[in-house]
């Protein structure tokens, strides 16, 4: 037998390989001229076959799928569906995936890795998806129901009337009769012959019996019926299961794991009722309710429909809705979600944020009268109030995924406009941040994704040339990086061209042609105002809406655009956003009289001011050179340096640098409040707030200060004696 | 019914079926005709093959399983000779088509030998 097996195999995969073959070839046709009936019959004769060769050699992997191909084929030749090309790549997609489980079925007795397993899970969901699948219409012809009341006995009672007709479709009555008895015994049996016509009306093809049959068995309800399968459709059938086996299926209702099934589900999983039955009780239920409708009443409930039906014992009915119950109850509570207005959540980060100042002034006043308890207390209440910040934030925080998933259509959209074969790639859907960044961020993402598959991404026939797959790839990211958001938008285009944008710039005004910039900073020009590349402006992009207005978009976010380019590989572009726009943890600093505050997440440590060479704004950290500035300088505070200065040591995007100031006043949380239009011009200050003891201290923009020190140190260590040395000693 | 050995016809056109289900009808001692079309069974069967049960395939490529059924159920001999249908299609119109046609019954691949066999007892006189 085990050669015969082997064999069979060998045999199926050589004709399954054939047959997915020629399914690819016919799919590829079929795409072109999606009306061909023929083509698509024969399309579906070949999954058909793999599937039914491959129940014959018990392959139950590829039978489970090939099922699933076959569904959707069946679907699209019964008109039900159309084919788009969608559809159709998705079936080859299908077929490749067939030919992974023929190799893994001839490589010997092997299931298939759970990846395979997923990926066919995922074509599988596609195909139902694009066939909008529900469930199948079942067109069976009236059943009459006669007879057969139930019998209080220990064995099972079956009911059956024939049809006329049995014996035309070459089946013979005492066939089932003995069949049946092969599965128990049969105890009782009563012929009717009610229905017998006088002699000269009655047809001797025909049949005109009925059987009432006590039956005792072991098997299943299910399995008594499968006796009458042929005739199923043609007879009058009801089995009524035995009393003895009632306590069983009371006993596998109370077994039930705790899905939510519907009442005819779990009756059916239990055994109780037959799939045919279930099937014809929900008929009988939708033809009662149209009877109730046009009668106002309501319509009775499948439990109430079966048990009239007599497939069913009422008790057993009731057992099920008290499961169903039991069940929905558990459910209900297992997912609470609330929805809550927008408005209102916003409404509570204010409070918080009054809440965070007043909880400071609070402590403030606290050490300053200098009771130990009251200090205890209202360091208790600063620490609630922080956790009470984050959780509010929290209740902001939505995944970034639903935003990135809407670039699906726009990237398909697109790309088949400008005839690209673009494929877009997702990660990191699952980085939350502020829901108000998620809606602000959606356009200047927008504009970074079409500009990429515009002008990023090259033609087929380009990238041909250039020996990279034809397939371009667009990859949209997202990932936490020191208390930012950072998302990013990478295409694997050719990069951009730093001859053009300088060119570009010059033709502009933006720069002198002979100006000395490193090629970073000329990339760095596609940001400016007033500039665009584009040769023609085309549909998708250069819509007048250039770079700039994409980094003022981020810039309002209290975030930053950069962008890393290698020729001929693609270019990335990185949005860094802050988590929140309300509030965030600061590092209270003073200088002279002024109190400023740098976001605690880019501070990196608080050093003394020592070793200052002359007059250079550099010092020597650990061996390294850390460019400072001098907020005092920076921002022209009055007064007298005092004789020991401290620097808070600041990082941002890898960049680090040194942040002088008089005193460090540690931690402190901080709600943020804009500068009016009328500041927006200031560099170095990204906001204000207010501190507890009522005065206003400004937020430092950590960012403009990192590049600012910098620009400064390139600048110096150019030339000594640059006109433009930003930040060098007055 | 007599002890005689019971001859079954089996249509399909997949080379995989034939040689499985007919390994399969042998061991259990049945006697088996073979076709691999619709149309070479027809012939088989208008030329004297007199079968106890035809078992077929429902999609072949030429005249289809339905088409094929109707012929033979009009062949005199075979009137009353339970047809079963052996395939994938579980379709209910389908298989209202079927019956329609003269099929005694339906058997949804993959069926296991025993329920295949099951079924053979079953519609077999």
């Amino acid at each position: 037998m085990d050669d015969l097996n082997s064999e069979l195999t060998g045999v199926f995969v050589q004709e399954s390989r054939e047959q997915l073959a020629e399914m690819e070839r016919l799919l590829l046709q079929l795409e072109q001229e999606p009306s061909s009936r023929d083509n698509l019959d024969a399309i579906f004769r070949a999954a058909h076959t793999v599937k039914g060769s491959a129940g014959v050699v018990e392959c139950d992997f590829i039978v489970l799928f090939a099922h699933e191909v076959e569904s959707t084929l069946d679907r699209v030749r019964n008109g039900e569906v159309t084919v788009t090309s969608e559809l159709a790549s998705v079936l080859l997609t299908c077929c490749d995936h067939l030919g992974q489980l023929l190799d893994v079925l001839a490589q010997g007795p092997h299931a298939p890795t759970p990846e395979m397993e997923s990926e066919g899970f995922v074509l599988i969901g596609r195909l139902n998806q694009l066939s909008g699948t529900t469930s199948p219409t079942i067109t069976e012809s009236k059943v009459n129901v006669s007879g057969g009341g139930p019998m209080s006995t220990d064995n099972w009672h079956i009911s059956v009337r024939f049809g006329a007709d049995v014996m035309k479709f070459g089946m013979d009555p005492l066939a089932f009769l003995r069949y049946l008895a092969s599965l128990g015994e049969i105890v009782g049996i009563e012929t009717l012959a009610d229905t017998m016509p006088a002699g000269k009306d009655m047809d001797p093809e025909c049949c005109y019996l009925g059987f009432e049959i006590a039956f005792k068995s072991r098997a299943s309800k299910s399995e008594i019926e499968a006796v009458f399968a042929f005739v199923r459709d043609d007879c009058t059938l009801h089995i009524l299961p035995p009393d003895s086996k009632l306590e069983e299926f009371m006993e596998l209702i109370q077994k039930l794991p705790e899905d939510s099934l519907r009442l005819g589900e779990i009756l059916v999983k239990i055994g109780a009722v037959t799939e045919a039955e279930l099937v014809e009780g929900l008929k009988r239920q939708q033809g009662a309710a149209r009877d109730a409708e046009s009668s106002g009443e309501p319509a009775p409930p499948l439990g109430h429909v079966l048990v009239e039906q007599q497939v069913v014992q009422p008790v057993l009915v009731e057992a099920a809705a008290v499961h169903q119950a039991q069940v929905s109850e558990k459910k209900a509570k297992e997912a609470r979600v609330i929805r809550v207005h927008a408005d209102k959540l916003d409404r509570l980060i204010d409070l918080v944020g009054e809440m965070v100042i007043a909880g400071a002034s609070a402590h403030l006043l606290a050490l300053k009268h200098g009771k130990g308890d009251l200090v205890e207390a209202a360091s208790v209440l600063s620490r609630l109030v922080e956790d009470i910040r984050d959780s509010a934030l929290q209740l902001r925080m939505v995944q970034i995924g639903e935003t990135f998933s809407r670039f699906n259509r726009v990237v398909r959209d697109v790309s088949r406009d400008l005839g690209k074969d673009i494929e877009l790639v997702l990660t990191g859907g699952d980085t939350e941040l502020d829901k108000s960044v998620v809606e602000k961020i959606g356009d200047p993402l927008m504009h970074l994704v079409r500009n990429a598959l515009d002008h990023g991404i090259e033609p087929a026939d380009v990238r041909q040339a250039r020996g990279k797959p034809t397939r371009g790839q667009l990859t949209l990211n997202a990932c936490h990086d020191s208390g930012s958001i950072v998302i990013q938008v990478m295409d694997d285009g050719g990069g951009l061209n730093a001859e053009r944008i300088r060119a570009k710039a010059v033709e502009r005004g933006l720069i002198h042609a002979d100006e000395p910039l490193s090629e970073q900073q000329i990339i760095n020009l596609i940001f400016e105002a007033g500039f665009s590349t584009a040769d023609s402006v085309s549909n998708l992009s250069g819509r007048g809406v250039g770079m700039d207005v994409v980094r003022r978009n981020i810039q309002a976010l209290r975030g930053t655009v950069d962008v890393v380019s290698s020729p001929g590989q693609g270019c990335t572009f990185t949005i860094r956003l802050p988590l929140t726009l309300a509030i965030i943890d600061g590092f209270l600093v003073g200088v002279g009289k002024s109190a400023y505050v740098i976001p605690l997440e880019t501070v990196v440590e608080c050093i003394e001011l020592r070793d200052v060479a002359g007059d250079r704004n550099f010092l020597k950290l650990r061996g390294e050179v850390l460019p400072f500035v001098r907020l005092r300088e920076l921002f022209v505070v009055e007064g007298e340096r005092p004789p020991r200065e401290n620097v808070v040591v600041v990082r941002y995007a890898g960049q680090r640098a040194g942040i002088v100031v008089d005193q460090l006043m540690g931690e402190f949380q901080t709600v943020i409040k804009p500068l009016g239009a009328l500041f927006s011009h200031l560099k170095g200050i990204g906001g204000s707030t207010i501190l507890g003891s009522g005065e206003v201290a400004l937020i430092l923009d950590v960012e403009s200060l990192v590049h600012r020190c910098a620009d400064a140190e390139e600048q110096q260590s150019r030339s000594a004696t640059s006109s433009n040395r930003l930040l060098s000693a007055p | 019914m007599g002890n005689a050995m019971k001859t079954i016809f089996l249509v399909d056109d997949s080379a995989t079926i034939l040689l499985s289900i007919s390994a399969m009808l042998t061991k259990a001692g049945y006697g088996v005709e073979k076709a691999s079309n619709a149309e070479d069974g027809l012939k088989k069967m208008s030329g004297g093959v007199k079968p106890d049960l035809l078992i077929t395939d429902l999609n072949m490529p030429g005249m289809n399983g339905i088409d094929f059924i109707k012929e033979v159920r009009k062949l005199p001999a075979l009137k009353f000779m339970p047809i079963l249908f052996l395939t994938t299609e579980s379709q209910q119109s389908k298989r209202m088509d079927a019956k329609a046609a003269g099929a005694s019954g339906w058997i949804v691949k993959p069926a296991k030998a025993e329920e295949l066999l099951a079924a053979i007892k079953m519609v077999m006189r």
